[in-house]
């Protein structure tokens, strides 16, 4: 397959440039509750009650929501901490939202 | 049989509830499920006993079983990212889940009288724990969306009544432990940024 002169531009730029930020998403889910969820998020990344709450409101209504940025170190770490507490979350770059 | 009231904040950072006999063997029946499904994916097959000894697993695709798909989740949408995180992680996380679901059932089988008594780092894992039984419930119930329609109007002799009646039993029990952590961590997070 013949790569797109964009697409490899874009490839050499994320090569050069350490600093792309990746993000962590949080996925609606139908059996967590809504006050676990701001739990979990106050409790990982010590967000106020009220923070948490705007994330997990955020999270019920569209779907999907950003909870943290960072390294894609960061964002692993971030992840698996989310799936040790039964959140549904995945990490990508940021820049292919 | 007494029935609970759920879990009371006692004290500080401190959460006690009081079960009855017949709860508890649901709850300790529930533990010991969750951690016999996780004991189920065992790693086989290693050619590096170095590899499973920092924890890279065989494993490099999501569990089969709904269930435990679901209890492990892939952490990438893309297929080749996912696996190779899988490798490195699964096994950790899959240990982690045990132990909230062992935390949970000793704290159960040490108490004669149905007494049970949590700090706060006890407290998330029992809250970890109950949210796995959750899940895996909640696959099995095939809850998909916050009304469950279909489950409200299971006939009396369908099995699966029963099952969700423990599936909202557990989320009651879930909330109430709840209710009492999240304002002290809320007001820890206040002080501490008072302090700063």
């Amino acid at each position: 397959m013949v790569k797109t002169a964009d697409k490899i531009e874009e490839e050499i730029r994320a090569i050069f440039s350490s600093d792309t930020p990746w993000v962590t998403i949080v996925w609606d889910d139908p059996v967590n509750l809504q006050t676990y969820v701001v739990y979990v998020f106050m409790e990982l990344f010590g967000y106020s009650k009220a923070r948490a709450t705007e994330l997990m409101l955020q999270v019920h209504n569209d779907g999907k929501a950003i909870v943290s940025t960072g390294s894609r170190e960061e964002m692993e770490h971030d992840v698996a901490r989310l799936h040790e507490y039964g959140l549904w979350a995945t990490l990508q770059r940021g820049d292919q939202l | 049989m007494s029935s609970t009231e759920g879990f009371k904040r006692h004290g500080d950072h401190t959460y006690v509830a009081q079960f009855g006999e017949s709860e508890k063997e649901v709850l300790l029946n529930l533990c010991e499920q969750i951690i016999e499904l996780l004991a189920e994916r065992t790693d086989h097959g290693h050619e590096d006993p170095l590899a499973a000894m920092v924890g890279i697993t065989s494993h490099d695709s999501p569990p089969e079983d709904e269930v435990l798909h679901r209890l492990l989740p892939n952490a990438y949408a893309d297929a080749v990212d996912a696996s190779e995180f899988r490798r490195y992680t699964e096994s950790t996380l899959r240990a982690k889940k045990q132990a909230h679901a062992i935390a949970m059932r000793i704290h159960l089988k040490s108490s004669d009288d149905g007494l049970v008594d949590l700090d706060h780092e006890n407290a998330n894992a029992w809250l970890g724990a109950m949210n796995d039984i959750r899940l895996a419930l909640g696959v099995r119930l095939k809850v998909e969306n916050s009304s469950n329609e279909h489950l409200e109007i299971l006939s009396p002799d369908d099995p699966l009544r029963g099952v969700y009646a423990v599936y909202t039993w557990l989320g009651w029990l879930q909330e109430s432990l709840l209710s009492a952590l999240i304002d002290d961590v809320d007001e820890d997070e206040e002080s501490q940024l008072g302090n700063s």
